[in-house]
């Protein structure tokens, strides 16, 4: 196993016991007792908790991003778009609840741990990135309203991180799949030109 | 001895602004000394008269049913750039069409009447164009010297350049830190005021205007003077899509130019933040 | 009686001359103007802050106070007021136009319509002058760093003590053209062979503008326009002509009045009327400059998005009128009207223009030289 294969195993386990026990009840030495590894080695990988945390959000941002910038790059108009993002993003909130936990309670609630290397959206660039040619595109091709980037992407992702958060609390009557028809449809046309 | 150059300076649909640009060319006598100026619109010269000549220079636009000296414009160009070894268009007006009407090479985006006439074109546009361009083109054209030419004939010694190169609000741009108004020094006027700097091809501040200042450098915004669009619509407003400039810096991908742009909002730099000129610190 | 047409070229622009004669003695002159380029139209359904761009572009040697013009008429319409600054330095820059203006026209088109002279100290004062322009306003010709709210620069005391140096400096420099007391070698050796007393005209002066120490005689409400047979409007104020330009807004300096007395409203007179006001311009924003209050705002945010607005000010030839309605921050309506079309109009014999009052009765042979000292600016005509 390479180094990044090892550093990825690593980063995997963290998060599951992030989801499970919390971030600030979770060790260094817990990630390597569950990796079964001395926590001398594990410092070869991360020097610490909040590099190791800093490297998680890089990783989902990146991994995020990539799916968004294929959904990007398909000749479909942004109304499709849009239900393609949202399926991504419940498939996600499904298959790894850990890692919409992740980005919705460590980082988003704990913005002074980011403070030193992730200012602003340092770490979450690559999916913020894609996410504003998402919306350029669809302003260019006059499909989307014109409007500040923050009031539509405050609507976007807040609405459905929100919906991930509602599913994962099982408030949610219904399956989120569900939801995906309706959800899409409402940010249409909360965007649209 | 070899005579000298024959030019001959007509003149189409104008402001003159490309003659009194030139006139500002600090070594114009050592330069007309050099050549036999037959005809200009406004220097001391001899009446105009229909004859062959080695330079045609063409100040501004072309128009149908305009007259020029009795003669209809476009015949007037037409027979004049038959009899002429080599053309100059000077200005944004003569090349693409400007404020006042087509282009003698091109008609805004597509090709001009004249465009068959290629060969023998040198484009030097701006609003007015730079004393030095013109002074450039026509030394180079005279001695017979190689122009590398971009593919809207442009010479490439001037227009390889961006009229960004070299601006003094370089930094605030590298910082993405806006102007926050007009008649300020700070802030770099692309996101806000329109500045067309960053992808608009002209070396004005690399050699400056008038030998001391340029537009962006006295607040205003580049216009995109020299190039075929000119003049946009609100030219004082950057045109932008959910927030994100509709035109960005020429050469790279818009995915590289928001990466990067985040990165440098991300970090800041506090002390363009602050006033230049800081009355508390 | 005979008709001579002639193609007046060597100005800004081309002009059309008719002139009808007795011998050699023209009796009347129709002046046209066939060139049109359609500016007004240009600007409409724009930004108000557009016209800033477009404006300048009317003409290549005046287009300063077509931009001057522009921002206040847009300030006019919108009630807006710029600050002492911002006005000083728009005055400051207006000035020198007028400057760098005069003596290109005395040393490029009006000097050798007559005799050779060597007209590249003329374009090297030129060039010095627009450099000072450039130094305020980025470059020259055509900035638009005048917009409505004041202006885009933002100037230390560093460039303050430039401009002034270099103000004292082109002053004392222009003494050598037309010294403080009236003098010019150049004046005299352009009138060796030309008598002094032609082109009379009609004697009735007209001023619109306020800027600069100039003051106006007159109310913009009375200017009409009415259409001629060429492409050019006929400007007239209370449907008679007047002459504007130099020597309308400086017939109070106690100088140019004594030459006035001597040599009434003749080519002599208006020469040295527009040499002399160089004088008094360098002068003038000598004093100005040390008023700058370098703190004070250059800019201030316009706030209202509709209004009409009608202005004038005093541009190298004379009264230069913009007119303006703005809907909704877009320019509904634009309407120029420069000094040319005051005093080369073509009027009819009963009611003549200054131009053509200044023709008649004159040997033909001055002609070219007597419609030229009214400095034409076909180009602007052409708008």
């Amino acid at each position: 196993m390479s180094k990044e294969e090892k550093k990825l195993e690593i980063m995997k386990t963290a998060l599951n016991l992030f989801a499970k026990q919390g971030f600030y009840n979770t060790t260094i030495s817990d990630i390597a007792k569950e990796m079964g590894m001395s926590v001398g080695n594990m410092y070869n990988y991360f020097p610490s908790k909040e590099s190791l945390a800093k490297e998680l959000l890089i990783y989902t941002s990146k991994k995020f991003g990539e799916e968004i910038r294929k959904i990007n790059e398909i000749e479909i108009p942004s109304k499709e778009k849009i239900k393609k993002i949202v399926e991504l993003y419940f498939k996600m909130a499904k298959s790894e609840p850990e890692l919409v936990d992740y980005f919705m309670r460590v980082y988003l609630s704990n913005k002074e741990i980011f403070n030193n290397g992730c200012e602003g959206m340092l770490c979450v660039s690559a999916f913020v990135t894609e996410i504003m040619i998402f919306f350029e595109e669809g302003v260019r091709r006059k499909e989307l309203k014109n409007q500040d980037f923050f009031a539509a992407f405050g609507l976007f992702m807040g609405y459905i991180g929100g919906l991930a958060f509602l599913f994962r609390e099982g408030i949610l009557g219904k399956d989120l799949d569900e939801y995906i028809e309706p959800v899409s449809e409402n940010i249409y046309n909360a965007l649209k030109a | 001895m070899l005579s000298k150059p024959k030019i001959i300076w007509i003149d189409g649909v104008s402001c003159y602004g490309c003659s009194h640009s030139f006139y500002n060319y600090p070594e114009i006598k050592t330069l007309l000394q050099k050549i036999k100026l037959l005809y200009h619109p406004l220097f001391p010269t001899n009446e105009f008269k229909i004859q062959k000549c080695d330079l045609l220079v063409i100040e501004g636009a072309i128009k149908e049913n305009f007259l020029r000296m009795d003669f209809d414009l476009i015949d007037l160009i037409t027979q004049m750039i038959k009899l002429s070894k080599k053309v100059l268009l000077i200005g944004t007006c003569a090349v693409y069409g400007g404020i006042f009407g087509e282009g003698v090479l091109f008609n805004k985006n597509k090709k001009g009447i004249f465009f068959p006439f290629k060969d023998k074109i040198i484009a030097v546009p701006g609003c007015p164009p730079h004393p030095e361009w013109i002074a450039y083109a026509i030394e180079m054209l005279i001695e017979n010297k190689k122009m590398l030419l971009d593919n809207e004939f442009r010479p490439k010694e001037i227009f390889s350049y961006t009229s960004h190169m070299g601006c003094i609000r370089n930094e605030y741009f590298e910082w993405k830190i806006d102007a926050k108004n007009f008649g300020e020094k700070e802030g770099c006027l692309f996101y806000e005021q329109g500045c067309q700097g960053p992808f608009t091809h002209s070396s004005c501040n690399k050699i400056l205007w008038n030998e001391v200042n340029s537009k962006p450098r006295a607040g205003t915004p580049c216009f995109g003077c020299t190039e075929r669009n000119f003049p946009k619509k609100n030219l004082f407003m950057t045109e932008k899509f959910m927030g994100i400039p509709a035109e960005i810096p020429i050469g790279v991908s818009k995915r590289a130019y928001l990466t990067i742009s985040g990165v440098a909002k991300s970090l800041r730099n506090e002390r363009l933040e602050r006033k230049l000129i800081d009355e508390d610190n | 009686m005979k008709i001579t047409k002639k193609i007046i070229t060597k100005i800004e622009g081309e002009a059309t001359l008719k002139l009808h004669k007795n011998q050699n003695i023209i009796e009347f002159a129709e002046i046209e103007f066939w060139q049109y380029r359609g500016i007004e139209d240009f600007l409409k359904n724009r930004h108000y802050n557009d016209a800033s761009v477009i404006n300048p572009r009317v003409c290549g040697i005046c287009g300063h106070s077509h931009l001057i013009a522009t921002a206040e008429v847009i300030e006019n319409a919108l009630k807006i007021k710029i600050t002492k600054k911002a006005k000083i330095l728009r005055e400051i820059t207006v000035g020198l136009e007028i400057i760098q203006n005069h003596i290109k026209w005395f040393y490029l088109t009006l000097f050798p319509s007559i005799k050779d002279i060597d007209y590249f100290k003329a374009l090297e004062f030129s060039r010095d002058i627009a450099k000072i322009i450039a130094l305020i306003a980025g470059q020259f010709p055509h900035n638009s760093y005048a917009i409505a709210g004041g202006i885009t620069s933002d100037l230390t005391n560093l460039e303050i003590i430039k401009i002034k140096n270099f103000l004292l400096k082109m002053f004392e420099r222009y003494q050598e053209i037309m010294n403080i007391e009236g003098y010019s070698k150049d004046l005299e050796i352009l009138f060796e062979d030309i008598p002094k007393n032609i082109g009379k005209s009609l004697n009735k002066f007209l001023v619109l503008g306020n800027n600069l120490f100039f003051r106006a005689n007159g109310e913009i409400k009375f200017v009409n326009e009415e259409k001629t047979s060429s492409f050019n409007k006929n400007a007239l104020y209370n449907d008679k002509f007047y002459e504007v330009g130099p020597l309308a807004r400086n017939l109070k300096n106690p100088l140019i009045n004594k030459i006035y007395e001597e040599h009434k409203d003749s080519v002599y007179t208006r020469i040295f009327a527009r040499l002399y006001e160089v004088n008094l311009i360098f002068e003038y924003l000598i004093k100005e400059i040390d008023k700058i209050d370098i703190n004070e705002k250059n800019f201030i945010k316009p706030r209202n998005k509709n209004g009409k607005g009608k202005i004038s000010i005093e541009a190298p030839r004379g009264s230069l009128i913009h007119e303006i309605e703005i809907e909704n921050e877009k320019i509904k309506k634009y309407n120029i009207i420069v000094p040319t079309q005051f005093n080369l109009a073509n009027g009819n014999k009963q009611n003549l223009s200054p131009a053509q009052a200044a023709l008649i009765n004159e040997d033909e042979k001055y002609a070219d030289f007597i419609f030229k000292c009214f400095d034409i600016c076909a180009i602007c005509v052409s708008h």
